[in-house]
C-alpha cells in the first residue's frame, strides 16, 4: 500500500496496459488486434483518443490507485513515433500517481529501433524492453512472415544495451513449421548467450482467421507434431534452468528478480486497466473491454468533446464468486509455483478441497497436479495437458 | 342399403411419400367448405411436428366433410388418412378396411413406387374401388401419360380419364370430388342389426382417455352402451360418440356405414387395438371383423439416459409414448456400460427413428440408443427355444445348437440404371434374388429374400443414396431360418462395452468389426493414455485400432489480459466433455453410438 497524504485512504497497486495496434505487416500466425499500413495522421488520432481515455479513467481511479507497472503492448508500439510514446507516458504521470520503482515495458520489433528512439524511451522512463526476435533462423522468420532478419535483431539488441537498457526480454517462438529440435536449441542458446534478463518462449499456435490457419486447412502448411512441440518445450526449459534462469510462468523465464511484474498481475488476479483498442481490464472484480473498431476509436476525440467511459467500453462483466474462483485457478496455475492454498481460503472463505474435492482428487491421482508445501501446481506432465485440468475447474 | 347411406362416401388416399397425399387432403377439406383456407394449417391431417418435417404421416387422422355435388345432393365424405411407411403396413390395412374406395395418387414426375404398389395391393385385398389421380402436372418434368400407362401396366386397373391435378396449385380438385361421388360405392350394412364396428385407429387424450376411431359396419353405437372388444375381450361403457369435422363433435349415435369416434374411459391404446371389433356386450355379433393381428415389434434397441439426463424422465416419456402407440414396447434393462435404461421394441427402423426423435425433440431428452437388433430364435442343445433380442443376452455358445434369424421378403422398385449397384448391395447383404421384372421400359422391380438383420442396419440409407432417392422399398416378414450368426463385441481399453455388442453374420463379422473400430477411432478423442479399440468374437480379436495418447493440451499465449477468451475456450472444452460418456477410463462422445450404424458410401 502507498499513501501520498496522511489523510488519504491507502491506495491499491494498478497495472496499466496501453495498446498500440500498429504493425509493419501482419505476421502469418498473428490474430492479435493490430493493423499494418496505418498512416501517420491516423496513428496520431489514435494516440489522441488514448489520452482522452486516460482522462476518463483518471476521474474514476486516480484517487484509489497508484501505478506500479505500465506495459505498452501491440502490435508493434516501437513502430509509432517515439514522441507520441513520450507524450503518452507524460500523460500517465500527470493523470496517475506512479510508484518510484515502476516497471515500464514496451514491446518492440527488430528493425524498428534506432538510437534516437531508444534514448527517447529511456528519457520517458521506459526501463524494460521486450524484443520480438522469435527465431534466429532466417528461413523460419520468413515462414512466419516476420519483417526482420536475424541480423536486424542482433544490431537492435546491442544498440539497446548501449543506450543503457538493463532489463531486456527476448521473445522467442518454437514449434514453427519446418523447425527442428536442433534449430530451436540453437536459437535458444544464442539468446541465452546474450544474457537477457528475461526470455519468453511461446509454442506457435494455429489461430482461426490467420494465413497459417487457411494454409494448414488446405494442407500446404504442416504444423509440428505435438510430440516434437513438447520435446522442444521441455528441452528449452531445461536449458534455461541450467543457465541461471528461473522458469516462473508456463512460457516465461527470467534471471533472479526480473520476472515481469505486469504479466504476473494477470496471473494473480490483481487489478489492471487496459487502455486503447480492444484492451481488457480487471478492476475491483469487474472485467471489461474496449471496442475493436480502429477508425471508431480514433474518432472518439473528434466526435465527442467530453467522452465518457461508455465511449470506449464495449463489454463489462462482474465476476460471480464462482467465476472468480475458477479464474483464480486457471490464471494462478500458469505460474510454475502455482497457487497458495492458504491465500485461496482467505480470499474465498473456503478450502480448495471443499470446492473442487472430486475434480482435485482425480487430477492429483492422474499426476497432472500436485500439492507441495501448501501450494497447488502443475507437474511437468500437467503443464502439457493443463487445459484438460483447467476445463474441469471452470 | 339404408337411404341415408347413399350419401356417404368412406375413402382414403394412397400415395408414396412426397407424392402429395397431405396436400390433396388439404385441398379436399378446403373445397368442401368446412374449413376456410385461412383457418387451415398447411397439411391439415399431419399434425405432428415431426410428420410435417418429414412429410410423412405416422398417425392416422380422420375427418368428416360435407360436399355439395353437381347433382344437387349433399354428401358426407369420411376421409380416412393412412400412414405412409413400410413399418405401418398393418395399420394401413385396417384403415383401408374401413373404406369403400381409395384415391391413388401417382406423382406425374415419378411414376408408381414400391410403397404405392404395396398399399394398392392392400386396397385391392379389401375390394376397394381404386380412383387413380395424377398429381403434380404443373411441374415441367411431369409425364402424365407415362404415369397413366404405368398404373395400367403395373396395377392393372383402368386409369384412362384419371383426373390430372396439381394439389399444390389447386388444379383439378373439383374433378376429384365428383369422381368420389360417382365412382366410390356407398357403404352398406344394417343399422338395425347387431353392432359390429372396426377399430382402425386410436389415440390417447388427457381428458377423455383413449379415443377410438371406428367404422360401423352393422348396427349402431351410442352413449351409454356397454360395449365389448371382441379380441381383447374387455368391456367398457361408452361415454361419448362423435365425428371429427374437423374438431371433435359429439353426435347421438353412429350407425352402420358411418365413421366416427368412440370414448369409453379406456386407459391406454393397447387396450383398444387397431383391428379389433366393437360389439354390444348384451347383444354381440357372432363374427368379429376379419384381419385382426396383434402387432409384434420386429426391431429392438436399448434407450439410455445420456449425460445428466434422469432415468425417470426417460421412463415418463416412454410411458407417454406407449399410451398412444400399441406397437411400441419397452421394459427396463441394465447395461454395464450405460447403466439403467430400457429395451425398446419397434415395428421397424423408421418407427424406431421416429420414437427416438420424438424423445429428443418433443420431450427434450438426452438419450443414447444402442445398435438395433432383430429377434433371434436360439435353439438350445436340449431342443428348447429362446427368443433373444438383446445381443448381451445370447447364451454361451456351448449351450446353443443353432441360431435362427428372421427373413423378410423385400420388394424394391427403382429406375433401371441403378439395378446393378442395388443388386450388389442386396447380394452384399445376403439377399437371395427371387425374381426381377421390368415394370416399364425404365423401371424395374426386384424381389429379394433377405435377413431382416441386414435390412435394419443401413440398407434403406444405402438404397436411397445409391439411387439418388428414386429407389423405394417394402418388406414383410416371412420366416425364421437357420443362420451362422455370431456375437461381435467391442472392447475399449481392454474392457467390453456391452452397448456396442451386436449379432452379425459370420461372413460380415470381420468387415463390421473393422468398420466399427475405424469409426470409433475417428470419434474417440485422444486421452492421456493410448486407447486400444478391439472387435472380438468370443476371445478372438478380429480387428484393432488405437487412439494415440495426446501429448499437448495447453494454451501458451496470453492476450494482453484477455481472461474472458481463455474462459470461453475452457468452457467450450468442458461442454465437449459433458457430451462424453465414461466407459471405464475411456470417454466416448455420444455420437459414437449412432455413427457406428451410419451407412458410409465410401465403404
Amino acid at each position: 500500500m502507498m499513501r501520498t497524504n496522511k489523510n488519504d485512504a491507502p491506495r491499491k497497486a494498478l497495472g496499466l496496459y496501453l495498446h498500440i495496434p500498429f504493425c509493419i505487416r501482419k505476421c502469418n500466425y498473428c490474430d492479435f488486434l493490430s493493423f499494418s499500413g496505418i498512416p501517420q495522421d491516423e496513428q496520431k488520432a489514435y494516440f489522441r483518443s488514448l489520452l482522452h481515455e486516460m482522462k476518463v479513467y483518471h476521474e474514476i481511479y486516480s484517487n484509489k490507485y497508484y501505478v506500479d507497472s505500465i506495459f505498452i503492448g501491440g502490435g508493434t508500439p516501437s513502430l509509432a513515433d517515439e514522441g507520441l510514446i513520450r507524450e503518452l507516458l507524460t500523460a500517465v504521470r500527470d493523470d496517475f500517481t506512479v510508484a518510484p520503482d515502476v516497471e515500464i515495458s514496451i514491446e518492440t520489433n527488430p528493425k524498428t529501433l534506432t538510437k534516437n528512439k531508444l534514448n527517447t524511451y529511456m528519457e520517458a522512463g521506459i526501463n524494460r524492453l521486450s524484443i520480438g526476435a522469435q527465431s534466429f533462423d532466417d528461413e523460419l522468420l520468413s515462414t512466419l512472415g516476420r519483417a526482420h532478419s536475424t541480423a536486424d535483431f542482433f544490431m537492435n539488441y546491442s544498440l539497446a544495451r548501449e543506450c543503457g537498457f538493463r532489463n531486456i526480454n527476448i521473445d522467442l517462438m518454437f514449434a514453427i513449421p519446418g523447425q527442428t529440435m536442433k534449430t530451436w536449441i540453437d536459437t535458444l542458446e544464442k539468446a541465452i548467450g546474450l544474457e537477457p534478463e528475461h526470455i519468453s518462449f511461446y509454442s506457435l499456435q494455429l489461430e482461426e482467421g490467420t494465413p497459417f490457419f487457411s494454409m494448414s486447412e488446405e494442407g500446404s502448411l504442416k504444423m509440428v507434431e505435438d510430440e516434437l512441440d513438447r520435446d522442444m518445450y521441455h528441452g528449452g526449459v531445461k536449458l534455461l534452468k541450467n543457465t541461471g534462469y528461473q522458469h516462473y510462468e508456463i512460457s516465461n523465464a527470467a534471471k533472479e528478480g526480473y520476472s515481469c511484474r505486469h504479466n504476473l498481475k494477470y496471473w494473480s488476479m490483481e487489478d489492471y486497466l487496459g487502455l486503447g483498442l480492444g484492451a481488457h481490464s480487471f478492476m475491483d472484480g469487474i472485467r471489461f473491454s474496449n471496442g475493436t473498431d480502429l477508425k471508431g476509436y480514433g474518432n472518439i476525440g473528434h466526435v465527442d468533446a467530453f467522452p465518457t467511459r461508455d465511449s470506449f467500453m464495449q463489454w463489462e462483466h462482474r465476476n460471480t464468486e464462482e467465476e472468480s474462483i475458477s479464474e483464480y485457478l486457471f490464471t494462478g496455475l500458469r505460474k510454475i509455483r502455482g497457487i497458495d492454498l492458504a491465500d485461496f481460503s482467505k480470499r474465498f472463505g473456503a478450502d480448495l478441497e471443499s470446492v473442487y474435492g472430486e475434480t482435485l482428487d482425480k487430477h492429483l491421482r492422474s499426476g497432472l497436479i500436485q500439492i507441495e508445501s501448501g501450494r497447488l501446481r502443475f507437474t511437468k506432465k500437467g503443464i502439457d495437458l493443463s487445459n484438460t485440468v483447467l476445463a474441469d475447474f471452470v | 342399403m339404408n337411404s341415408y347411406q347413399q350419401y356417404i362416401r368412406n375413402f382414403c388416399i394412397i400415395a408414396h411419400i412426397d407424392h402429395g397425399k397431405s396436400t390433396l387432403a388439404d385441398r379436399i377439406i378446403e373445397n368442401t367448405g368446412l374449413v376456410s383456407h385461412r383457418e387451415m394449417k398447411e397439411q391439415f391431417l399431419d399434425n405432428m411436428e415431426l410428420e410435417r418435417e418429414r412429410g410423412i404421416t405416422i398417425k392416422l387422422q380422420t375427418t368428416r366433410l360435407v360436399y355439395k355435388a353437381k347433382n344437387g345432393h349433399e354428401y358426407i365424405f369420411n376421409l380416412i388418412d393412412t400412414p405412409g411407411h413400410v413399418d405401418f403396413t398393418y395399420e394401413v390395412s385396417r384403415s383401408l378396411a374401413a373404406c369403400e374406395g381409395a384415391i391413388l395418387i401417382v406423382d406425374a414426375t415419378q411414376g408408381v413406387e414400391a410403397q404405392t404398389l404395396a398399399n394398392v395391393y392392400l386396397a385391392l385385398d379389401e375390394d376397394l374401388e381404386i380412383l387413380p389421380v395424377i398429381n403434380k402436372i404443373d411441374l415441367a418434368s411431369a409425364r402424365p401419360e407415362e404415369a397413366i400407362l404405368e398404373i395400367e401396366d403395373i396395377i392393372g386397373i383402368d386409369a384412362h380419364g384419371a383426373p390430372l391435378i396439381s394439389a399444390k396449385e389447386g388444379i383439378g380438385i373439383e374433378e376429384v370430388l365428383e369422381a368420389i361421388v360417382e365412382r366410390i360405392p356407398a357403404p352398406t350394412g344394417d343399422a338395425g342389426g347387431k353392432l359390429k364396428a372396426l377399430i382402425f385407429d386410436s389415440y390417447y387424450d388427457n381428458y377423455r382417455g383413449v379415443v377410438i376411431y371406428t367404422r360401423v359396419f352393422n348396427g349402431k353405437i351410442k352413449k351409454g352402451d356397454m360395449i365389448r372388444l371382441m379380441n381383447t375381450k374387455k368391456k367398457y361403457e361408452v361415454t361419448e360418440v362423435g365425428v371429427y369435422s374437423p374438431g371433435p363433435m359429439p353426435v347421438s349415435e353412429l350407425s352402420a356405414g358411418n365413421v366416427g369416434y368412440v370414448c369409453a374411459s379406456i386407459k391406454q391404446v393397447a387396450d383398444a387395438r387397431v383391428g379389433d371389433t366393437i360389439t354390444l356386450d348384451s347383444d354381440p355379433t357372432e363374427e368379429a371383423m376379419p384381419g385382426y393381428k396383434k402387432v409384434q415389434p420386429m426391431v429392438f434397441c436399448g434407450i439410455y439416459p445420456a449425460g445428466n439426463e434422469k432415468y425417470e424422465n426417460v421412463k415418463d416419456a416412454l410411458e407417454k409414448l406407449q399410451v398412444n402407440d400399441a406397437a411400441f414396447l419397452f421394459e427396463p434393462e441394465t447395461s454395464t456400460a450405460l447403466g439403467f435404461g430400457f429395451r425398446c421394441g419397434f415395428l421397424g427402423l423408421l418407427h424406431m427413428e421416429i420414437i427416438v426423435e420424438r424423445l429428443e425433440r418433443e420431450f427434450d431428452l438426452g438419450i443414447i440408443t444402442t445398435s438395433p437388433s432383430v429377434i433371434y430364435k436360439v435353439v438350445m442343445n436340449d431342443g428348447s427355444e429362446e427368443m433373444i433380442q438383446n445381443p448381451s443376452n445370447l447364451p454361451s455358445l456351448i449351450e446353443i445348437d443353432h441360431i435362427q434369424e428372421p427373413i423378410v421378403k423385400a420388394d424394391i422398385m427403382l429406375p433401371k440404371e441403378y439395378v446393378g449397384s442395388i443388386m450388389e448391395i442386396c447380394q452384399d447383404r445376403r439377399g437371395k434374388l427371387l425374381h426381377m421384372e421390368y415394370i416399364t421400359e425404365t423401371r424395374v422391380s426386384l424381389h429379394y429374400e433377405m435377413p431382416l438383420n441386414e435390412v435394419i442396419y443401413d440398407f434403406f440409407d444405402a438404397l436411397k443414396s445409391k439411387t439418388r432417392g428414386y429407389g423405394s422399398l417394402d418388406y414383410e416378414f416371412i420366416r425364421y431360418e437357420k443362420s451362422n450368426v455370431v456375437k461381435l463385441d467391442i472392447l475399449l481399453n481392454k474392457e467390453l462395452v456391452d452397448a456396442f455388442s451386436m449379432i452379425v453374420h459370420e461372413s460380415k463379422a470381420y468387415y463390421r468389426g473393422r468398420f466399427v473400430c475405424e469409426k470409433l477411432k475417428e470419434i474417440i478423442p485422444p486421452h492421456q493414455f493410448e486407447v486400444p479399440i478391439q472387435a472380438s468374437i468370443g476371445q478372438k480379436v478380429i480387428a484393432r485400432e488405437t487412439v494415440k495418447a495426446y501429448r499437448k493440451d495447453v494454451l501458451a499465449k496470453c492476450y494482453g489480459g484477455d481472461i474472458s477468451r481463455k474462459r470461453k475456450l475452457l468452457e467450450k472444452q468442458k461442454e465437449g466433455k459433458k457430451r462424453m460418456r465414461q466407459f471405464g477410463s475411456v470417454e466416448v462422445p455420444q455420437e459414437a453410438f449412432t455413427a457406428v450404424l451410419k451407412y458410409d458410401e465410401n465403404k
